[in-house]
């Protein structure tokens, strides 16, 4: 069987396994976010009103219907590609997500990007240098920043780098007083970017520098790398041929696990820093019960994950040869 | 250089540059429709780009804004108004007398929650005999109409722009135009939405400032960052923890507030439920009510933001307001006394009886204190935290609850804010109604009365006669007449805090402060 056979054959596998993972997380948000206590209502139609008016909204905007009827006519309608109507910014909700993913990519990767390379940049020096205090800094390092809730690290950050030394925004992902464009454009994002992605990329570079610790460790400690120092290589072309890859798998592994939760899940780092993200418009919608917005978001999230986990296992098979897509 | 100092120098070098206020804004306000919603995220913004027929003065009075005069006729059932005749909508229509008759029967009258609530049977019919006069047919004589008739209440909307497209969610929301003194230019949801001067306001010379720009900051702590790092320039409320430390910074004002788009004269007021033990019985409601050390819960919990109430109706509104009803001062031996003598006597472990508090998670504070103090009469409570929906669905909606906790914003007349909570018609189920449950026929109608009559001596009496006897019944316990506290920075001046249109007087300060 040729390669390309067999990958296109794993896709769809991979596929035909996210259908009803899919399915079952819309089912679940959906029941959940009805049965959870709030009536969105009160927020689309104000306060104050009477029964009436209420029941007349409640018709407008299909609440009045049985659950079972409300859940079938919303599965229909996102079969059909139709994500609904969003509540509380009365606009299509895939609009909605479709602006938003944009800006969310962009500090899901960039945490992503910063928290794997700075997590096993540390670990390799750890290696490298073989320094037991370093090693004793990171390990302790990376307990205190798994352990920090990202809201609170966060608004440590806005408090010493924007507050007190004045040297990066506060909040949003560009400048509110000055229109900006091209390159000043983008160093003002990247400004706007760093805090809440050092924010976002700490507790990923804790488990990364963790992860890599042990398995390059481990890797040392292997017969191959043993037999390569006993032909004679240097220490740094044995860890850097022999050493490093293999210990690249489970960090791998680990990272495509983390992605879709960094990339779809980073709300409460998005409503600190004010980013208008994916993560804002699920917190928002669910304190304001907006039920389409929030099951689609919940469908969005769970497709990356499914995806991001199909990405990190096809990372891993290019990179352990031993491992074969199936 | 300090941070101030940097976002100092940073504006000394923008001043040839269009002038840019930015607000922070707490949440998205979605579709840009005033005349079909409450909400407190909608308000603030569309607040600047409409108008309502009357605007109102410092202390609440009605004053011109679209309607440059009125009349009062047939002893208060019927209003005339006369409007200006130089008015014209941001795309350059002339505003008429059929635009206002538009809002209020296709909009406001079917979509605005608090306005339908109260014109609904009232307000049976308006005119316009001419496209610059209106006039308002009442079913009987109302006093507070004219306070009902500001942006907040009632903004006018445009009939050419909305006839025949959805009010809540059609084209017109997303692209507002209104006659206001600022213009829609631009709206990302989750980041910012962009508002630039109409040249053309009606009135001469304002707004001061070239464009407005909303900054969507949903956490408190980031907002006020923004602040203190010349980010932003207005944030529309203070976090307690952080008043003192901005009142000592030199770039920054800290101002009291009372009014404004999200509610104004507002009181944080605990709500029994009056319909079940133990705040059924009068006895256990006084002796509840002196054991609450309200000057304590002021200071400690709401930052000293406002003044410990003493009835249902706040200072701020000193027209309506009197101090001079039965008080409840602090004092746990009279509580315990009053207790003992409605049979509910301490127990093993010095235990009367216990309550559950179903409150907000933003009230986590005002729990504990209240459990502390309770605890002192003999009163267990256990505290019940829920989001902000959710409790307010328990105690308006579901009705099953102890004790629970809301703001309820007078308004600026008690007819509009007052009287929804203690009316025997308005028990609800649904959110800010009589949640206590608490029915009074001759309450209800000396309600009635005071709305009935024009004659603001003649209310005033009526209302004096309310809060004596609310007072005396306590059927809830009102804690704080809230004065809210707002921050600028000190390179603007001129916010008018008690109206939903603050940034229309807006103006970059004279370089002679200490700026």
């Amino acid at each position: 069987m040729t390669r390309e056979v067999t990958v296109t054959r794993w896709a769809l596998g991979r596929l035909l396994v996210a259908l009803p993972v899919v399915l079952g997380v819309t089912t679940l948000t959906f029941v959940l976010i009805h049965v959870a206590p709030g009536d969105p209502i009160y927020l689309l139609a104000g306060d104050g009103g009477s029964p009436a008016y209420y029941a007349e909204m409640r018709a407008k905007y299909g609440l009045d219907r049985p659950l079972v009827e409300q859940f079938v006519r919303y599965v229909h309608a996102v079969a059909t590609g139709d994500l609904g109507y969003s509540f509380m910014f009365q606009s299509p909700v895939l609009r909605l997500l479709l602006d938003h993913a944009a800006a969310s990519l962009l500090l899901g990767f960039a945490a992503l990007v910063l928290g794997s390379a700075v997590g096993f940049g540390a670990a390799v020096l750890c290696v490298v240098t073989q320094s037991r205090g370093l090693d004793a800094l990171v390990r302790g390092a990376a307990t205190v920043a798994y352990a920090a809730p990202v809201f609170w690290t966060g608004q440590i950050f806005i408090l010493i780098a924007a507050v007190k030394l004045g040297w990066l925004p506060v909040g949003g992902m560009s400048s509110a007083r000055e229109t900006l464009v091209g390159v000043e454009w983008m160093v003002d994002v990247a400004r706007h970017l760093l805090l809440p992605a050092v924010t976002l990329a700490l507790p990923l570079a804790a488990v990364v520098a963790r992860v890599s610790l042990a398995s390059l460790i481990e890797g040392l400690r292997e017969t191959h790398v043993r037999a390569t120092y006993a032909r004679g290589l240097s220490r740094a072309r044995v860890i850097g041929r022999h050493v490093i890859p293999n210990a690249l798998v489970p960090v791998t592994a680990l990272v495509g696990q983390h992605a879709a939760d960094i990339v779809a899940g980073a709300a409460l780092t998005e409503a600190l820093f004010g980013w208008p993200g994916v993560g804002y418009l699920v917190l928002h919608g669910s304190l304001h019960r907006d039920y389409p917005l929030v099951t689609a978001a919940f469908i969005l999230i769970s497709t990356s994950v499914v995806m991001f986990n199909a990405l990190s296992d096809a990372a891993i098979a290019w990179l352990d040869p031993r491992i074969r897509l199936r | 250089m300090s941070a101030a100092a940097c976002a100092d120098a940073r504006r000394d070098q923008e001043e040839a540059a269009p002038t840019t206020l930015v607000v922070s804004q707490g949440g998205d306000p979605g579709a840009l429709n005033p005349a079909v919603t409450t909400s407190g995220n909608t308000h603030p913004v569309t607040d600047q780009i409409f108008n309502g027929l009357v605007g109102l003065d410092e202390q609440l009075n009605p004053i011109p804004e679209l309607a440059e005069r009125w009349d009062v006729e047939n002893d208060g059932a019927t209003y005339r108004f006369h409007l200006r005749g130089d008015v014209r909508w941001h795309d350059g229509e002339p505003f008429t007398s059929a635009d206002v008759k538009f809002t209020f029967d296709e909009a406001l009258l079917k979509y605005h929650s608090r306005t339908r609530a109260a014109l609904e049977g009232l307000l049976t019919r308006v005119e316009t005999p001419d496209a610059h006069t209106v006039v308002m047919h009442l079913a009987r004589p109302y006093g507070p109409l004219l306070q009902r008739l500001d942006v907040v209440e009632a903004s006018i909307i445009p009939k050419h722009q909305y006839a025949g497209h959805d009010l809540l969610s059609g084209e017109p929301t997303r692209r507002p135009i209104g006659t206001g003194p600022f213009r829609f230019v631009s709206y990302t949801p989750g980041d910012r939405l962009t508002l630039e001067r109409n040249p053309d306001y009606f009135r001469q010379g304002l707004p001061g400032v070239d464009r407005l720009v909303f900054r969507i900051l949903p956490n408190p702590v980031t907002a006020v960052a923004a602040l203190e790092n010349g980010e932003v320039d207005y944030i529309g409320s203070v976090p307690g923890p952080d008043v003192a430390r901005l009142r000592a910074s030199p770039a920054i004002a800290v101002v009291p507030s009372t009014g404004g788009s999200g509610g104004s004269v507002c009181q944080d007021v605990l709500i029994p439920n009056v319909t079940r033990p133990p705040f059924d019985r009068l006895p256990v409601r006084r002796a509840f009510a002196h054991a609450l050390d309200r000057r304590f819960i002021v200071e400690r919990v709401y930052f000293n933001q406002g003044r410990p109430a003493t009835g249902p109706i706040s200072h701020l509104l000193a027209w309506a307001y009197t101090p001079d009803v039965r008080q409840y001062p602090h004092d746990v031996s009279e509580a315990g006394r009053l207790l003992d003598q409605a049979g509910l006597p301490l127990g093993a472990g010095g235990e009367r009886f216990g309550i559950t508090f179903t409150h907000a998670s933003n009230h986590q504070r005002l729990g504990q204190v209240l459990r502390e103090q309770l605890k002192a009469v003999g009163i267990r409570l256990e505290l019940e935290v829920l989001d902000f929906n959710a409790q307010v669905e328990k105690v308006f909606v579901k009705k099953s609850f102890d004790l629970g906790l809301a703001s309820f914003c007078n308004g600026a007349d008690p007819d509009i804010g007052v009287r929804r909570v203690y009316v025997s018609s308005n028990i609800g189920p649904f959110p800010f109604s009589n949640g206590a449950g608490y029915r009074n026929p001759r309450i209800d109608a000396l309600f009635e009365e005071a709305a009935s009559v024009v004659n603001r001596d003649e209310r005033r009496e009526r209302y004096v006669a309310i809060q004596r006897l609310l007072a005396e019944e306590s059927p809830y316990f009102w804690l704080i007449d809230s004065e809210g506290l707002r921050a600028h920075r000190r390179a603007f001046t001129g916010f008018r805090l008690w109206t939903g249109a603050f940034a229309e007087t807006v103006r970059r300060a004279p370089p002679t402060t200490d700026e």
